[in-house]
């Protein structure tokens, strides 16, 4: 029952495809888990499918006991933000920002609970221990920053609030290896305490031996644990 | 004496109108949205506190309490107005492909319903509420301000001062902003997109709400009269640019301008004409108005 | 076949020890091995309920061929076929049949001809009424037929037509009393004022994006009925501008004018179809139709003009329109202000909208809707705006494109539907969705794969540590069953990226690579690692298939 997430029987797609096929997946709380698996072949899904922003999906998604998954198909992103409210910060693949808002008023924004926007300020002061670099590009509309620097704003943004499931998609997708490098050292240092982390990510080698558990992801399925899982290659 | 008289005239009507393009510009910016169901609402803030007026007000309250409980009516049914037509069109056809299309013309059924419901519930006959704001006047530098004239301005930039503040400070305003950026990243923090809309709907419909109690001291509340307050807010939101708050306010000051210059040069029924010559001239210039550039606006 | 659950206790026999074989193995250890029937039965029992496949295209099929004749007949003088009709030949009996591919103009032709005759099926005592119903009808379809051309063709969203028509009638009107022009004249001169005015509010057009226009064109409207109600020269008080030149002869009877009247309308009617048909149908409709909303950047990368197109359909549909303006004129000697009214565009927009936007049917069944409602059920009162309303309310909210975008609609939500309830029933690997099963015409493909499936499910619960162990000890000769049946299914596999063993010298060391199934494409090297003995190299050929067997 104190599972942060239990995913049971989830499969998912958009329209007649099916990217996610009866995937069962359990997070404990303070865990890190990673997912590593090539392109297409679902991680992204995955996490749309958690946060309720796929174009079909079915089977039982709990969120810390509650049950957010439903069997739905009308239009992605319905109910999302009741999802989301639910305590789940989603650090989105790619360039998900609102161009013409400055840095401040964009980690404003993830702080959607009264909690949070009350205690807006000293939770922008952690996260901008966390992205020192951040602090002086504060009044800075978003759209004028790299890469990089955006990434670090949707991740920081993520972190705002009190989340109990904090989703990083591709955390290090198109940055620089450094910069990669130190997104994902910032991800790591976060203090989960009693919630969990689930991160996506392509590049094995940034999460080996970092997190506590890592799950391969294959053509919509989940290929067990990596570190213990039974390798057939082992004898080579 | 003329020329300031027509000037102070000018800017009195461009206040109301400029609250109306303003909201015209913030459905639009935020939601996407081309509501032209505002003459709609404006005519229902009108008769409703009308009826306050004749059958409440009269009877039961306090004169001195008059002004506020028939604006504060207004306000409320224009409230009411927007969230209606929030739940009609908005919700049920934010996701559906063509939206924009779609939605500007059901607003239009809209108002082609409400206004033939207007008619069949108070006849054509034009109903007129009393003076808010008393019957003073200020002489300043020999031109004469009536009250209604400054409470018409006073109430107006008060409420845009109100509606900016809100905008640029609260929580809301803050969600507001983001969904007019880009509405699947403010799903992703938590910013429903229905919901923000019927806060939107309530607010742009309680300034055209106040819009319509201001008119109607000096013009007539009939089932039809919100169609030239819309004709004009639409027309300056569109020269302003929409989705800009600052480009409508400037486009009401100009297009004042001009309407006041053509008055005293050339004669009342030209002023239509010059203003949308100018209006075409701005648009022909700068395609998303006067400030259309300055800040990026919801591009569709 | 022993029965599934039973395991049996498997010391498997070689059923060639009879023979002595050479490694002297007459038995082996097996672990326990599921009856292999078992995938088979468990697809076979129904579980599931059943679908229907495939798609089905309604077609009414007509006897006999027929196909060459209906194709060697012309319009004259075009080379346009009357109807395009697809002979052949049914699958099964052998039978020439036909089927009409394209059948609008089939109801086009019906729905003409019953407006034709429409007249001659009045009611005796609502002949007159009807008839002036039917004449206002022919106008306004007309307009909306122009109006969809601009709208739908063009996606020019304006909402200036009325006022278009209006100033035409109203200038046209002016003429004929002020200078006494004769009614045939009123049309053409209308034309000319049409295509000034079309000049005039399209360089706007040039500039602005599709709702900023209509929001301009909705002011513009405003502003010609404010410049047309205040002016001297047309301002009167009878709340319009009356007495012009006429084709209905007064002195006629009044049926006699009323049916000059339908018949004249009905006539404007049809030419608007042509015209319509004449823009959407041929070189500048196809060209719109490459530069769709938001893709147009894109067509004008493919150097389509999308502009000039849509300019050029804006200024002859303005035309058009101030044709109908002088032709309205020429028939009600005159116009009122109330073409100005905003009523009126909601009015109209509620015609186009009903029937869908973009379609010349649309408009005319919307505006059938809409006059039925306005003029013809009058007794209704004010209800029928709020009829009207709501019709035009409900198709929006309801319909993507109005009523004949009702079928495109269904049958996209029904696609959608299908797909969305297939896919969540389909496993991946084995069946072929039912989708692309319609489409493979080898159906013992299917039957394959159906098959392949199934045995690959089975064969994967046979992989055990044990029989790797044991294959790794022992790679030929024989083995237990759970292995030899595993082997078996290995070495029936494609040549296309079947494993191979390379070997350097005449005794290793080993590579592995892969065929490529076609002829004279050499082998790939599947890997760089090297078996220094056969049997190694066997068991990593063993290996690399196990893992495949585990991965599709």
């Amino acid at each position: 029952m104190n599972e942060v997430l239990k995913v049971e029987g989830l499969s998912a797609g958009y329209g007649p495809l099916r990217v996610i096929h009866d995937l069962d997946l359990v997070v404990n709380p303070g865990e890190r888990v990673g997912i590593v698996g090539l392109n297409g072949h679902g991680k992204t899904t995955l996490f749309y499918a958690i946060a309720g922003l796929t174009g079909w999906q079915r089977g039982s998604i709990l969120l810390t006991g509650k049950q957010i998954g439903r069997t739905r198909s009308q239009g992605p992103g319905r109910y999302t933000h009741q999802i989301v409210r639910q305590g789940l910060a989603i650090m989105p693949q790619g360039d998900e920002i609102f161009q013409g808002l400055t840095v401040e008023e964009h980690l404003d924004s993830g702080a959607f609970t009264p909690d949070a926007w009350r205690t807006r300020k000293e939770r922008k002061e952690r996260v901008l221990d966390i992205f020192e670099p951040l602090r002086k590009l504060m009044r800075m509309p978003v759209g004028r920053l790299s890469g990089g620097e955006r990434r670090m704003v949707s991740i920081g943004r993520g972190l705002m609030t009190d989340a109990k499931l904090y989703l990083a998609d591709e955390p290090s997708l198109g940055l620089a290896p450094k910069i990669g490098m130190a997104v994902m050292e910032a991800l790591l240092a976060i203090n989960l305490k009693d919630s969990a982390m689930l991160i996506a990510e392509q590049n094995v080698a940034l999460l080996e031996g970092k997190v506590d558990r890592v799950i391969g992801m294959h053509a919509g399925k989940l290929k067990g644990e990596a570190s213990s899982s039974f390798r057939l290659s082992g004898n080579r | 004496m003329d020329i300031a008289f027509i000037f102070v005239n000018a800017i009195t009507v461009a206040a109301i109108y400029g609250l109306i393009a303003v909201a015209v510009s913030i459905t639009w910016s935020s939601l996407g949205l081309i509501n032209l169901a505002y003459g709609f609402i404006y005519s229902f803030a009108g008769y409703s506190a009308w009826l306050v007026a004749t059958y409440v007000a009269r009877q039961y309250l306090d004169p001195a309490l008059h002004p506020f409980v028939i604006a504060a009516t207004g306000i409320l049914a224009g409230a009411l107005g927007g969230i209606l037509v929030c739940l009609v069109v908005f919700i049920p056809l934010h996701d559906k492909p063509a939206f924009t299309s779609r939605g500007m013309i059901a607003t239009l059924a809209i108002s082609l319903i409400g206004s033939q419901l207007l008619l069949m519930a108070f006849g054509p006959t034009a109903k007129s509420l009393p003076e808010l704001f008393g019957r003073w006047r200020v002489k300043f530098m020999d031109i004469t301000l009536t009250a209604d004239k400054i409470g018409i301005v006073v109430c107006s930039a008060l409420m845009l001062a109100v509606v900016v503040m809100w905008m640029r400070s609260s929580r809301r305003g803050l969600e507001i902003r983001a969904m007019m950026m880009n509405p699947h990243a403010a799903s992703i923090v938590g910013i429903g997109i229905r919901r923000t809309g019927i806060y939107v709907m309530a607010l742009t419909g309680a300034m055209a709400g106040l819009a319509a109690v201001l008119l109607s001291q000096t013009y007539f509340i009939s089932p039809f009269s919100g169609l030239t307050p819309l004709i004009k807010g639409v027309s300056i939101a569109l020269c302003g640019g929409l989705g800009s708050i600052q480009g409508a306010v400037i486009a009401a000051i100009l297009l004042g301008l001009v309407e006041a210059l053509t008055n005293k040069f050339m004669g009342g029924q030209y002023v239509l004409m010059t203003q949308f010559l100018f209006i075409i001239l701005v648009l022909i210039v700068r395609p998303r108005g006067i400030s259309g550039l300055l800040d990026k606006a919801r591009e569709q | 076949m022993s029965d599934a659950t039973t395991p049996k206790t498997y010391r498997w026999k070689n059923p060639l020890s009879a023979w002595e074989t050479t490694t002297g193995n007459d038995e082996a250890d097996s672990i326990t091995v599921a009856d292999p029937a078992m995938p088979w039965q468990a697809s076979k029992g129904f579980k599931v309920e059943t679908h229907p496949v495939g798609r089905l295209k309604y077609f009414v099929v007509w006897p006999a061929h027929g196909a060459r004749t209906w194709d060697r007949a012309r319009w004259w003088p075009t080379r346009r076929n009357f109807l395009n009709i697809k002979g052949l030949y049914n699958r099964k009996t052998a039978v020439a049949e036909k089927k009409i591919l394209d059948r609008k103009p089939i109801y086009w032709l019906l729905c003409l001809i019953a407006l034709a005759l429409g007249p001659i099926l009045f009611p005796e005592n609502q002949t007159n009424a009807l008839l002036t119903a039917g004449a206002t009808f022919g106008i306004f379809a007309a307009i909306n037929v122009c109006w969809t051309l601009i709208i739908g063709t063009a996606s020019i969203f304006s909402l200036a037509t009325y006022a278009v028509v209006g100033t035409a009638a109203f200038v046209t009107s002016f003429l004929s009393i002020q200078y006494g022009v004769p009614w045939y004249f009123l049309m053409p001169a209308g034309a000319l004022i049409g295509l000034a005015f079309g000049v005039l509010i399209a360089i706007p057009a040039l500039r602005l994006d599709g709702f900023y226009y209509a929001l301009l064109t909705l002011g513009l409207n405003e502003l010609f009925r404010v410049f047309f109600t205040t002016s001297k020269q047309f301002g009167s008080a009878s709340g319009g501008l009356y007495g012009a030149d006429s084709f209905i002869n007064p002195d006629w009877e009044p049926l006699t004018q009323s049916y000059v009247a339908y018949y004249a309308a009905f006539g404007l009617l049809v030419a608007s179809l042509f015209l319509f048909r004449f823009i959407n149908g041929k070189r500048l409709g196809r060209v719109l139709r490459m530069a769709p909303e938001k893709r147009e950047a894109f067509a004008a990368a493919c150097g389509v003009d999308y502009k000039r197109a849509r300019i050029t359909i804006f200024l002859a549909t303005s035309t058009a329109l101030g044709f109908i303006g002088g032709f309205y004129a020429a028939q009600y000697r005159g116009v009122a202000y109330s073409i100005f009214d905003f009523q009126t565009v909601l009015l109209g927009l509620a015609m186009v909208t009903i029937g869908g936007i973009g379609r010349a049917e649309g408009a005319v069944l919307g505006t059938l809707v809409v006059i039925f409602l306005r003029d013809v059920l009058i007794e209704f009162g004010p209800i029928r705006y709020l009829i009207i309303g709501a019709a035009m309310l409900a198709v929006v909210l309801f319909l993507n494109n109005g009523y004949f975008g009702i079928r495109k609609q269904f049958n996209a939500w029904r696609a959608k539907k299908r797909g969305e309830w297939r896919s969540t029933r389909a496993e991946k690997g084995g069946e072929l969705l039912p989708e692309e099963a319609t489409e493979i015409d080898d159906k013992d493909h299917l039957y394959f794969r159906r098959y392949d499936k199934m045995q690959r499910d089975y064969l994967k619960t046979l992989i055990k540590p044990e029989i790797i162990e044991e294959h790794r000890r022992q790679p030929l000769g024989q083995h237990s069953e759970a292995l030899e049946r595993v082997l078996l299914y290995f070495r029936r596999a494609k040549m296309e990226d079947k494993y191979a063993l390379r070997s350097a010298g005449p005794h290793g060391p080993y590579k592995i690579i892969a065929f490529s199934g076609t002829r004279g494409v050499s082998p790939r090297l599947v890997d760089d690692r090297e078996f220094v003995t056969l049997d190694e190299a066997y068991h990593g050929v063993f290996m690399r298939r196990v893992h495949d067997l585990l991965e599709s």
